[in-house]
């Protein structure tokens, strides 16, 4: 136990050599918690309509209609943008429709029939098609009362012309009045109801930030322990300890345990930024949160052993901790959300350590779960360090 | 001049003798962007170049006039694209295969449709404006398709307001001459019936506020996702690169080789030209491997070849810039190492290589204008949407001041006193 204890203790010495391990341990996998939390899509997807770039030179009543009714469409998402803006994002075809609102659309400019905006879309494109449609139903919302009037007008004189223009703006106005009515009288047309396809993508980008970070910033270092290996054994370090009596599983148990130890303290620590900065309730079964941690740390340093043993250099190794690392994190969905995944690659995924230990630790903080809810992937977590403790064993040489 | 490039030369080929450099500069970015093509759909068919033949079912219950027409637009030749409409009968049905995510939403035009909205002719002559009670058309619409369904809610929606805006016209224009005398209540009854045979064409031709609808010139572009991936994941190694060759600069001091070269007849600006020559060379080369690499295995279309090269160009001395900025404040190998991947993992979620920094925080979008993979990304994504070399001037020069600045304060930091001693 001496031993064990003293080689974890020494390992956390070399690791904290520097202090630019602090970067690692504690500020990046804060920095990077906070930036996803806020910067990953909603739990809804976010607004998936088709983005309309608005430009309103006109500022008036009617210019600001016509936004409030886009605003309204369920196809369309208006943005508005100086003029200046939008051609830029045209020509860079970063628009694929921009509308712009000159300067004179007012009611004035309805009734005289000299009104008209502009429509600019890109070639062949399906979402200008959807857009163009959804400003024909805003314009019609927007302008239909002064379009019934001035049409009632022109049936009017076609009956018996208008003696002045005094009587023919009077019979404008009582138009417009009446059209106004009606059109405040028209009854909803049309129901939305929602079906019930399951769709129940457990979100929330706090949640699955602090989550994914915590699983990404503790399987790299872990992974890490390979790194720890060869840097010893080119340093001839561990040859050293073949002339004392410890035997190889204490060894490797004491580099484990010491790493095991130092992933429970940094995500700790992760926990505690996300209990007290984000208001994130991961205290609801800490037994329950103890076992999903403690499995995860150690499915990951069996991990990081294993590849000890395959791995010659320090740079190799440490090269391949970060790159695996990020990748199982991509693929356990600790970076985007796993229900967003094509589903064969959600079916595909499960043979990663990472996708289990994110999903245990969505069970606990965002599915209000406790010990039952985590035991399969604990389990699965401890099956992962059991075989790969057992592969680094077998493999695991001094020299 | 050649002693110049015969280092920056030495240093490229000891970079990539390195398999663990090669690791993090060629294999992670590679890997990574053949994950994020995974979970993206990019490789199971999902170019997401937007919305197309959105499946549709209408169930017309109505069998009349607005019924059919509004069932005709959904069948138009103009939507086909856009649409693929199937026809139900059943509605019970209908919304059972949105329940199981077959259709993105399911119209339900119900009997009596049309007579809710034609006004009767006993209203027209009572001056009643309302008809008789609406008679709601049903959008059954799937929460996992949120996009295709508010595009079939709008084409309903659009089709009503048609509709409306005919029945507000032919309304108004009868009750305001019946009101005015001009016609007697029995040529309104007529113009009603009249406006009744074609109520869906009662809409003005035109609308009252007329729309100039141009299309921009070129052909169309469709953009690939991974045009976005592949660039960003190659960027953030990039900073990678650099940090790395910035290192062998500290690396050669601790060995000693640099005190040594410098007792040769090479002066300092001539090593420090040579090693940052490497670097640069170094990250140009793993650009264009990795751009080649995904032209060649995933069919990628970076665009304008020549635009590519050139913002290749500008990327790498602006991440060279930073590499020698790092390498001019650290003491040792190992803080390089250490903070140049720091910087590389910041620059790659600040500057939009894991996430669309369109999606990130007002201050995150301003702070990303300080790293090369902001701009950069910024040019290959106007490449790839078909732009050419005249719309990169903004990245280019961007990032050409980006390297000139910093390359210049890393040469006031770095002194012959700095570069000698161990």
């Amino acid at each position: 136990m001496k031993k064990i204890f003293a080689i974890a203790w020494k390992d956390a010495i070399v690791r904290f050599a520097s202090s630019s391990e602090l970067l690692f341990f504690i500020i990046l996998p804060l920095v990077f918690t906070f930036l996803l939390a806020g910067g990953t899509p909603k739990a809804d997807g976010g607004d998936t309509r088709i983005r309309l770039v608005v430009v309103d030179q006109a500022e008036t009543t009617i210019s600001k209609n016509i936004i409030a009714e886009l605003e309204r469409s369920t196809a369309v998402r208006p943005e508005i943008l100086s003029l200046e803006e939008a051609e830029s994002q045209f020509d860079s075809r970063r628009a694929s429709v921009v509308l712009i609102l000159p300067a004179g659309l007012d009611l004035q400019a309805i009734q005289d029939r000299t009104a008209q905006v502009d429509f600019r879309q890109q070639p062949n494109n399906l979402n200008a098609t959807v857009a163009e449609r959804a400003v024909q139903t805003a314009i019609r919302q927007v302008s239909s009362a002064v379009n019934a009037a001035n049409l009632a007008v022109n049936d009017a004189e076609k009956q018996k012309p208008f003696a002045s223009e005094a009587d023919r703006q009077s019979y404008f106005d009582a138009s417009l009045k009446l059209a106004q009515s009606i059109q405040a009288d028209a009854p909803e047309r049309v129901t939305v109801i929602e079906g019930s396809t399951s769709f129940e993508v457990d979100y929330d980008p706090r949640a699955n930030a602090s989550a994914g970070q915590l699983v990404t910033w503790v399987f790299i270092p872990l992974f890490g322990i390979s790194a720890l290996f060869a840097y010893e054994r080119q340093q001839g370090t561990l040859r050293r300890i073949l002339t004392t009596p410890t035997s190889k599983a204490t060894y490797l148990l004491g580099t484990i345990a010491g790493q095991v130890v130092m992933a429970l303290i940094q995500m700790s620590l992760l926990i505690l930024f996300s209990i007290f900065a984000m208001k994130l309730n991961w205290g609801r079964d800490l037994a329950a949160l103890f076992i999903i941690l403690t499995t995860a740390a150690l499915a990951a340093g069996a991990i990081g052993t294993a590849m000890g043993t395959f791995i010659k250099t320090e740079g190799q190794a440490s090269g391949l901790s970060i790159m695996l690392g990020m990748v199982m994190a991509l693929l356990g969905g600790c970076w985007y959300p796993l229900e967003l995944f094509p589903p064969v690659m959600q079916t595909i995924v499960k043979i990663l350590p990472t996708t289990w230990a994110m999903q245990g630790l969505l069970d606990l903080v965002l599915r209000n779960g406790g010990l039952i809810q985590i035991l399969p992937e604990a389990g699965v977590l401890l099956g992962f360090a059991a075989i790969f403790f057992l592969v680094g064993m077998l493999r695991f040489r001094y020299e | 001049m050649i002693k110049t490039f015969l280092i920056g030369i030495k240093d490229v080929r000891l970079a990539f003798r390195d398999r663990a450099a090669l690791l993090l500069m060629l294999a992670a970015p590679f890997v990574l962007t053949v994950g994020l093509g995974l979970v993206t759909g990019r490789f199971g068919g999902n170019t997401g170049s937007g919305i197309s033949d959105i499946p549709v079912i209408i169930v017309n219950l109505d069998q009349e006039q607005l019924g059919n027409a509004l069932a005709d637009v959904f069948n138009s030749a103009e939507l086909a694209d856009l649409l693929e409409p199937a026809i139900g009968s059943d509605p019970e049905a209908a919304r059972q295969l949105i329940d199981e995510d077959k259709a993105a939403a399911v119209v339900i035009i119900p009997e009596g449709f049309t007579q809710s909205i034609i006004p009767q002719q006993s209203d027209l002559t009572a001056g009643n404006t309302i008809t008789t009670d609406a008679v709601k058309i049903e959008v059954y619409a799937n929460p996992a398709r949120s996009t295709g369904a508010g595009i079939v809610k709008a084409i309903v929606d659009e089709f009503l307001s048609r509709v409306e805006e005919g029945r507000i016209s032919k309304t108004t224009s009868i009750l305001q001459l019946l009101m005015s005398q001009k016609i007697t209540p029995q040529q309104a009854i007529a113009a009603g019936e009249a406006a009744n045979a074609g109520v869906q064409d009662n809409a003005p031709d035109s609308l009252a506020i007329k729309i100039n609808s141009s299309t921009a010139g070129g052909e169309a572009v469709k953009f690939d996702a991974l045009a976005y991936i592949a660039p960003g994941m190659a960027l953030m190694f990039l900073m990678y690169t650099v940090s790395y060759g910035g290192r062998s600069i500290l690396a050669e001091r601790a060995q000693g080789t640099l005190p040594r070269l410098l007792v040769s007849p090479t002066s300092p600006s001539q090593i420090l030209g040579g090693k940052v020559f490497g670097i640069f060379l170094t990250g140009a080369a793993q650009m264009l491997i990795l751009i080649g690499a995904s032209s060649l295995l995933f069919q990628l279309k970076w665009g304008d070849s020549i635009g590519v090269i050139l913002l290749v160009l500008a990327a790498v001395f602006g991440a060279t810039g930073w590499g020698m900025i790092i390498t001019a404040l650290a003491r040792t190998p190992g803080q390089v190492a250490s903070i140049g991947t720091a910087i590389m993992l910041i620059f790659g979620i600040m500057g939009g290589s894991f996430i669309n920094l369109e999606q990130m925080p007002p201050f995150v979008q301003t702070f990303s204008k300080i790293t090369p993979n902001a701009w950069a990304l910024d040019g290959f994504t106007t490449l790839a949407l078909g732009g050419t070399l005249t719309d990169l001037s903004a990245p280019i020069l961007a990032l050409l001041a980006m390297g000139s600045i910093l390359f210049l304060v890393s040469v006031a930091l770095f002194g012959k006193k700095n570069l000698v001693q161990k």
